[in-house]
């Protein structure tokens, strides 16, 4: 089985940097992975195309401008994006994407809500494209409902379903019982795609291939939302010592370095604080916004990890983080 | 003592079952029918032998009733509505349309006369869009805050909302949904820049609605907006009870000001966490009222 491996570096990467990657750094960066025998690179605001907003946070740049320098400097690997319906409307953003040449779209909706990424998956395949249908949260529903949400995205036409563990809250055990249930159940390709929350990114993407996964998802130097992604460059290292993969690795770690020099500062890590929003199984891209408002109300950030998980907020709830923080605080 | 609004409501699912309650409940109105396309739906069980007429002829039901009533609350499909609003004008009757059409003029009560193109219509025979619950919820906000900034650059609502309150329509429509909420925050603001944002949350217990409007503006006076909301809300709440501010407007940054509401749902047929349906169903039933007090 050929891995499918995909590159969210410079999408879930735009997490980690408040959304402030530049048309620049884009197109250095697809230079190089369009050597490294990947499938594809994901590129845009943290939250997906047309997610710019002052709720989510404001992309310093367009989508246009990264999607475009992206598409230049790619010959070979696949140009993706990410559209959460909601946000992103098939008329604003998914059609220019379409005529800015991207290859690959993958409609993310929260891992219950599989029917209003009908009308974006039909719009998409209507036109021929290469759709995946995404779940994101996954952990925050049974095996079950998982495999049912799973089947709905593929009836409406999706070529594949990946799902995500945006909370980074999984351990081996757990991807490998939810894999396992939706390649069983599932007549197309399945994928995965980490958080490092709890440090087993890596770990969790080798259990998702075993399992029967044949799209990982992955980020040079784990670049995304909260602790991370799994890193790209760790998942095919190991990867190689388990199977022949045609992958070279240098490029990827060339990759790795890249990002590295770049943004040092950015870097995202496993803390006290990812740890508990991994078991609170809070979505990682909070993390700027409970910072914030952590200080300026001076409540702990555990505190306020621990009442979003037990609200059970999703993303795009953020403007509610403030709302929990003066409950707490009985303001 | 001034003559009832004899009205009937088309549309027999958990909208147009909500709206019958609520206008049974109503000392202005009178419920003269409630027509459906299923002899047996449960709405339609829900009101029998409650008031005059209960159809299920869809169209045809609707024919026979026009003589008995002044208005039409339409809570089908879109498609249905251009059908019905078609007839409603050979009738001369007015329509109050809850579906995502859009075909008819977009009304926010508390907003009537102070806000451009926001007025009843003059002739008695007219159809009023209900907008989104997204546009309800956030007119009064963004109304209150953008009377009192300078240089409005943009405006973004966005609305989170019970999965259990989102329908096949809604879930069908969310495209649609924008495009309108922006146009309504458009038309407000007069800013060409808007953004707006659905999210369903499925959490057990399920949420209330929540709206928050950000503004990014040259200045804000956020006092003045404390007291446009002091006098408006109360209006909204006249109609929308479960109308609240949850987060007053406060700043970002030096620029964008940001303020959330939340809409619970006065739970007539429709549960309490259904505030996005509710504001919908209030704002109908209030524009209404309105419109026949203006033009009878």
């Amino acid at each position: 089985m050929v891995i499918k491996f995909q590159d969210v570096t410079l999408r879930d990467g735009n997490h980690a940097l408040r959304h402030s990657m530049t048309p620049d750094f884009v197109s250095d960066y697809c230079k190089v992975a369009d050597t490294a025998g990947i499938f594809s690179v994901e590129v845009g605001h943290g939250n997906g195309i047309g997610a710019s907003s002052f709720l989510v946070g404001k992309a310093s740049f367009s989508d246009r401008d990264l999607l475009s320098r992206a598409r230049s400097a790619l010959k070979k690997t696949r140009l993706g994006v990410h559209v959460i319906p909601g946000f992103a409307t098939a008329k604003r953003d998914i059609q220019p994407a379409i005529d800015l040449g991207v290859d690959v779209f993958r409609i993310g909706t929260h891992a219950t809500e599989a029917t209003t990424a009908r009308k974006h998956i039909e719009y998409l395949r209507s036109r021929d494209a290469y759709v995946q249908g995404v779940l994101m949260m996954s952990h925050s529903v049974n095996v079950q409902v998982l495999v049912s949400q799973a089947k709905q995205l593929r009836s409406y036409g999706a070529d594949a379903v990946v799902i995500m563990d945006s909370a980074g809250n999984y351990i081996p055990n757990d991807v490998t019982t939810r894999i396992s249930a939706l390649v069983e159940g599932l007549d197309c390709e399945i994928g995965f795609h980490a958080h490092n929350n709890l440090g087993v990114g890596v770990s969790n993407s080798l259990a998702a291939i075993d399992a029967g996964a044949s799209i990982i998802d992955g980020s040079a130097m784990g670049l995304g939302a909260g602790a991370g992604n799994a890193a790209l460059e760790a998942i095919v290292a190991t990867y190689r010592r388990l199977s022949s993969t045609p992958l070279q690795l240098q490029p990827l770690l060339d990759m790795s370095s890249l990002v590295e020099t770049s943004y040092r500062d950015s870097l995202p890590r496993m803390t006290a604080v990812s740890i508990q929003s991994g078991n609170a199984g809070v979505f990682s891209g909070f993390a700027p916004h409970v910072k914030r408002v952590s200080q300026e109300y001076g409540i702990s950030q555990e505190d306020l990890w621990t009442e979003l998980g037990k609200r059970r907020l999703v993303a795009g709830q953020e403007s509610m983080i403030r709302e929990v923080a003066k409950d707490l605080m009985n303001l | 003592m001034e003559s009832l609004i004899r009205v009937a409501v088309i549309g027999t699912g958990n909208i147009g079952t909500d709206l019958c309650e609520r206008i049974l409940l109503h000392q202005d109105f009178e419920l003269v029918a409630f027509v459906g396309r299923r002899p047996n739906s449960p709405g339609l069980d829900k009101l029998r032998g409650r008031i005059r007429h209960t159809l299920s002829d869809g169209l045809d039901s609707l024919a026979s009733i026009w003589a008995e009533i002044d208005g039409l609350f339409d809570a089908t499909s879109a498609a249905s509505h251009r059908l019905h609003w078609i007839e409603a004008q050979r009738a001369g009757k007015f329509v109050v349309d809850l579906t995502p059409s859009h075909l008819g003029r977009p009304i926010v009560p508390v907003l009537i006369g102070k806000t451009p193109r926001m007025d009843l219509e003059e002739n008695f025979c007219a159809n009023y869009s209900m907008v989104t619950c997204g546009g309800q919820s956030s007119a009064p906000l963004i109304y209150a805050m953008a009377t009192h900034s300078d240089g409005i650059q943009e405006v973004e609502v966005s609305s989170s909302i019970a999965s259990l309150s989102a329908g096949p329509a809604t879930r069908d429509n969310l495209d649609e949904y924008i495009t309108a909420t922006e146009n309504m925050a458009r038309q407000i603001t007069g800013c060409d820049a808007t953004k707006s944002i659905l999210v369903l949350n499925p959490a057990e217990p399920p949420v209330m609605m929540r709206t928050t409007v950000h503004l990014r503006v040259n200045h804000i006076d956020l006092g003045a907006v404390n007291q446009e909301i002091a006098s408006l809300f109360p209006r909204v709440s006249e109609y929308v009870p479960g109308y609240e501010l949850v987060v007053e407007p406060h700043m970002l940054d030096p620029h964008v000001a940001s303020a959330t509401v939340k809409v619970a749902g006065a739970g007539y047929y429709l549960p309490p966490y259904s505030g996005n349906l509710d504001i919908i169903n209030a704002a109908a039933v209030e524009t209404a009222r309105l419109h026949f007090a203006q033009s009878h």
